[in-house]
């Protein structure tokens, strides 16, 4: 039930052979389509007996959502724990006759919502047209009958009886994810119970009950405010993306826009159900110890039931857009300083993802680059890392990064063009790049060793376009050339299409001040005899100064030409400004010992 | 499993339309019949070795794939910080991995490793100390030798050492930015003590007072021979590996055992507890000790925890709030044990200002509920069945068990312990839960710790329900009396005075 989020599930490679070994890998699972179209691929393993772990994927996400209804897939996927038309119920043709006069008030109390309380709120009459505490007597009424037929249904529903079920039988990590491209359910079962699964799974898929509705439409709003709303960066984040994005439907939010969450009735999300979760779109994936010949006769019985109620859903038509100039976002929250330039890249399976991915570990780990120039040698940052995120319909790549101390976040976006100023003009050496190689190959045997993450690997390819891209892209890793890197960083990398994020911390006003020895510490070793001492003339030649004006000119010029300082000198310049204004402020107050730094 | 017929009609009917095979399937899962699994747990003895100096080997190999993870692991950890330097043993760990070795310099041990392609951590926790290499067989001979030299001759590079030091500072400055981080310091602190290494926090002094002569002292007091194990897992062969740690460890001194652990001593005043921070969403924390490992009633405790709020949307506390009621996303209940001392009984949940209260009771009538009322069998037995059909997973991979099998070693954890661990849990009752619920929950003696906007939280849902029925404020809990923890500075954890 998780929003999946930035890259949660990373896909690592496969099949490479490192020169020091001549073991192939190859992800091999069984191949099997059922009549209705629902595909299936069998990956038998003994290695970790007795268990197995099982899901299906659907080719659905938030991108195929629009406005009005962003958040649907998610909700839908919390809404496929509510249980069956059979299971979650005592009584289920009365189920059906609550659920069916649920759906109807729901839906009057939407219209009169949409209609009545919005052009309230719109006159600024109130806040939030939502919030019961808000509501006209019509609506009160109409809440009131809702409350009542939910406490009647309530007495023959059997809560989370779909989660018991599993659970009493040994199920364990039942979950989902719903992500911008994809929707996965999975579960472990001892491996007596795979038919347990086949049941459950193809009974939710044909009959969801979409139950509860109201009551898990709070738990996703809670949801929400846990990852975004009271995380440090999380609602900034949202808006980011959302301007990076431009065009493309990546552009909101996967668990959707608060006004959308509060809206949707069960004919939305039935309707959604029905387009994208036919069996031609989803593929079910196992994984563990099992005898394939039984699994296959399972997954006909069961899954071969499933109807196609639709035509086939229409693919995508709207796609990214480039940027076509810089974009900046700066917010404050509770968090700690740090920035972010992003780029476009390349979707999945595209030629040049595997050399974003290659520069990203060059760039990546202690002995990346990122580490040893803006930790190590410059000392300017705590951390700092790359990332590629090749998704289905597009890419972005990402440098991000977090100061130490009282560095400027300009200091490390300036670092960063410089590291990327290397990687255009300056050819990777055969060691760095070999090196990366050997990890990867590595980390491909690695992800192969255990079964949740063999079915998170096989069901998300698939999802993007094949399984097959697990044997592929290794092989692609493997022949990434200097000149590759040099090309691609070229052509992607421009500064007038790249987003940039600063976050600061929120009442961060208190500033620190600087003091020269921590200019001298900033300064190339070289520069610190030249600079120092005339730096110290001028900060006595300021105590002198009495014309405020004249100094305030000065500040103003000084920010005018702060983007073309070097960010070498950025921290000598900061503490000029500092003394300039401390100066300023002791002028105007007429006092030599003028108040620091007060609170707001 | 599926009779011969079902399946034969299965697989000829398929082609004849869906309601055919249907009509085989069983109408609710419990009609399904299903094949016995049988698990017997693997037992240490069948893994143990012991090299000449007497440092036990757990070993399992398998062929998958041309990989091997050899882990050790040492007794000793936070507990043993002198006074004043909490934050030694996280950064004597990090310390090892990443400041070089006799050998070579921080920067060139990294390129060596990174270049083998071996995964190498090191690491000092709570109780225990570990360092782990994770390589491509092939590359073992090579990479261990240099693995080994960290392990034992560890550099302590100073300028790693301020490039650590200056990541801790600044992680310490964002404390206060994460409602849950600060509730579990608050509950930690409250219940153990400040002091105590389960609560005990770095601070700014602390961490600008930790030098390398500090964790070299620190480091050679843990890891020594006295205090290792080892485990072996991966493509090896067993009596190759046997000799190749026997040599790699020649030579290598014995030293002095880590001491036990200790007890807690401070004892923590019941109440309402919170701590002023302005945000949409509450963390409430609801705790008081728990159960101590080896306590005869521990698996009445475990089945009574599962019921009330450990075992996700089946355990009580989840289906009131979040799924009955809507009031939070993540809402149950931990029993943690401890082997030497109780552990801690904690229940959670993150719900909007002005559901705090509502939530709160919710979780209280729980507590009632389960003290006074016995749980059905039904509800009983779904519990007993997942712990011990889940149970295999415990030994899922070969790694977590060879792991299990060296902390059981060293915690003396009762022999026969796992082969009778189903028993003991099918002969729990309805009456043993209903007696673990009276005799382990104490909501009379419980903290309640709040992080969020107090003077709004107080008033509970007065103000915004519309429902009268489900009106609840913070006056219901301990005669609505609250003790306001003082805004720690994120830096030093001194309270900052108020600022208005």
């Amino acid at each position: 039930m998780r929003a999946l989020r930035k890259a949660a599930i990373s896909v690592a490679a496969i099949l490479m052979i490192p020169a020091s070994t001549s073991i192939a890998q190859n992800v091999q699972p069984i191949e099997y389509t059922l009549d209705n179209g629902m595909k299936f691929l069998l990956m038998p393993r003994d290695e970790q007996p007795n268990v197995i772990t099982a899901g299906w994927i659907a080719n659905v996400g938030s991108v195929n959502e629009r406005p009005g209804i962003t958040g649907v897939s998610h909700f839908l996927e919390h809404l496929l724990f509510k249980g069956t038309d059979t299971v979650g119920t005592s009584d289920a043709e009365q189920d059906q006759v609550f659920r069916d006069q649920l759906t109807a008030v729901r839906k009057n109390m939407r219209a009169y919502t949409l209609d009545v309380q919005y052009q309230r709120m719109y006159r600024g009459e109130i806040e939030n047209p939502w919030d019961p505490a808000n509501d006209t007597d019509e609506l009160r009424e109409m809440r009131s009958e809702m409350t009542r037929l939910q406490d009647e249904q309530s007495q023959i529903t059997i809560k989370n009886e779909f989660d018991s079920l599993y659970t009493g039988n040994g199920g364990s990590g039942m979950n989902a994810g719903t992500s911008q491209d994809f929707t996965v359910f999975y579960i472990n079962v001892p491996s007596n119970k795979l038919e347990l699964w086949a049941w459950m799974e193809s009974d939710r898929l044909i009959s969801p009950s979409l139950r509860e509705l109201d009551a898990e439409r709070f738990v996703v709003i809670e949801e929400r405010r846990q990852r975004l709303e009271a995380t440090a960066t999380g609602k900034l984040g949202e808006q980011f993306d959302s301007m990076f994005w431009v065009a493309s439907p990546y552009n909101w939010p996967v668990i959707g826009w608060m006004s959308d969450l509060m809206s949707y009735t069960e004919g939305d999300i039935r309707e959604y159900f029905e387009t994208y979760y036919q069996p031609a779109n989803l593929t079910g994936v196992i994984v563990g110890d099992f005898d394939p010949a039984d699994a296959k006769q399972l997954v006909e019985s069961y899954f071969g039931r499933i109807p196609n109620r639709r035509p086939k859903a229409a693919p995508l038509a709207t796609y990214s857009v480039p940027l076509l100039g810089e974009i900046r976002f700066s917010g404050e929250c509770d968090c700690q300083n740090q920035v972010e330039v992003r780029y476009r890249s390349v979707p999945f399976g595209h030629p040049d993802e595997a050399v974003f991915d290659v520069m990203a570990d060059l760039l990546n780990g202690r002995t990346g680059r990122l580490y040893k120039s803006l930790v190590e040698d410059q000392g300017i940052a705590t951390g700092a890392n790359a990332s590629n995120r090749a998704q289905h319909y597009a890419g972005s790549f990402s440098f991000s990064a977090r100061p130490k101390g009282n560095v400027e976040l300009a200091e490390l976006e300036a670092a960063w063009y410089e590291q990327l100023e290397l990687l255009k003009t300056e050819l990777v050496s055969d060691r760095e790049l070999q090196k990366v190689k050997n990890g990867q190959a590595a980390d491909t045997f690695r992800g192969l060793q255990d079964n949740s993450s063999l079915f998170f690997q096989i069901s998300i390819t698939e999802a993007y376009g094949g399984y097959e891209y697990l044997n592929e892209h290794p092989t692609r890793i493997a022949a990434v050339t200097a000149e590759d890197i040099m090309r691609v960083a070229n052509e992607y990398f421009s500064a007038d299409a790249r987003a940039v994020a600063s976050y600061t911390r929120r009442g961060g006003a208190e500033e620190v001040l600087l003091t020269i020895d921590d200019v001298r510490d900033s300064l190339p070793e070289d520069m610190v005899e030249m600079v120092v001492p005339q730096l110290e003339m001028q900060i006595t030649a300021l105590a002198s100064e009495t014309d405020a004006s004249g100094l305030q000119a000065q500040l103003d010029e000084m920010e005018a030409q702060q983007g073309m300082v070097p960010p070498q000198f950025q921290t000598a310049m900061k503490f000029v400004k500092q003394q300039i204004e401390k100066r300023i402020s002791e002028i105007e107050s007429g006092s030599d010992s003028a108040e620091q730094g007060g609170d707001e | 499993m599926r009779s011969l017929i079902t399946t034969t009609c299965a697989l000829m009917c398929i082609g004849s339309g869906a309601l055919a095979v249907a009509a085989d399937i069983p109408t609710h899962p419990a009609d399904i019949s299903f094949e016995e699994l049988n698990f017997t747990p693997p037992s240490p003895s069948d893994f143990r070795n012991e090299l000449s100096n007497g440092v036990p080997v757990f070993m399992a190999s398998s062929d998958e794939f041309p990989l091997v993870t050899i882990t050790l692991s040492f007794k000793g950890g936070a507990y043993m910080e002198p006074d004043g330097m909490a934050g030694l043993a996280a950064m004597t760990g990090a310390m090892i991995r990443t400041g070089g070795s006799s050998m070579m310099s921080p920067s060139d041990m990294d390129e060596e490793f990174d270049f083998m392609a071996a995964n190498v951590s090191a690491g000092i926790g709570d109780r225990n100390a570990n360092a782990t290499i994770n390589c491509l067989t092939s590359n073992l001979d090579d990479a261990f030798g240099l693995f080994m030299d960290m392990v034992q001759q560890p550099r302590f590079d100073s300028d790693r050492l301020e490039v650590l030091r200056g990541q801790q500072l600044e992680q310490i400055k964002t404390r206060d930015d994460d409602g849950l981080q600060i509730a579990l310091r608050e509950m930690n602190f409250l219940m153990w003590g400040e002091d105590f290494f389960e609560a005990r926090q770095p601070t700014k002094s602390s961490l600008e007072s930790i030098s390398v002569d500090d964790m070299r002292a620190f480091h050679a007091s843990i890891f020594n021979p006295a205090n290792m194990m080892v485990s072996v897992t991966g493509d090896f062969d067993e009596s190759t590996m046997l000799s190749f740690l026997e040599k790699s460890f020649q030579g290598w001194e014995s030293g002095a055992r880590s001491p036990e652990i200790p007890s807690p001593t401070h004892t923590f005043t019941p109440g309402v507890y919170y701590y002023e921070k302005d945000q949409p969403q509450v963390q409430v924390l609801i705790g008081h000790r728990g159960v101590q490992r080896d306590d005869p009633n521990a698996p009445a405790v475990e089945v009574m925890n599962d019921i009330l709020g450990g075992s996700g949307f089946t355990s009580r506390i989840t289906n009131s709030v979040r799924t009955r009621e809507g009031l939070a996303y993540t809402a149950g209940s931990v029993m943690r044990s401890r082997v030497e001392y109780p552990g801690m009984f904690m229940s959670y949940f993150f719900t909007k200002v002005p559901t705090t209260a509502l939530a709160t009771r919710l979780v209280f009538d729980e507590i009632d509920t389960i003290q006074n009322e016995a749980a059905t069998t039904d509800e009983v037995e779904t519990i007993q069945n997942n712990i011990i059909e889940t149970f295999p997973r415990t030994f899922e991979s070969k790694g977590a068990t060879m792991g299990l099998f060296m902390s059981d070693e060293r915690t003396n954890r009762p022999a026969g312990y796992w082969e009778n661990y189903r028993e003991r849990v099918r002969s729990v009752n309805s009456q043993d839960v209903q007696q673990a619920a009276n005799d382990y929950l104490h909501p009379e003696d419980a903290v309640i710790l709040i992080v969020g906007p107090w003077e709004e939280i107080k008033k509970g849902n007065s103000e915004s329900e519309a429902d009268e029925a489900r009106i609840a404020t913070m006056e219901e809990f301990f005669g609505g009396k609250a003790t306001q923890i003082p805004t720690r500075d994120p830096e030093t954890l001194k309270p900052v005075e108020s600022q208005d």
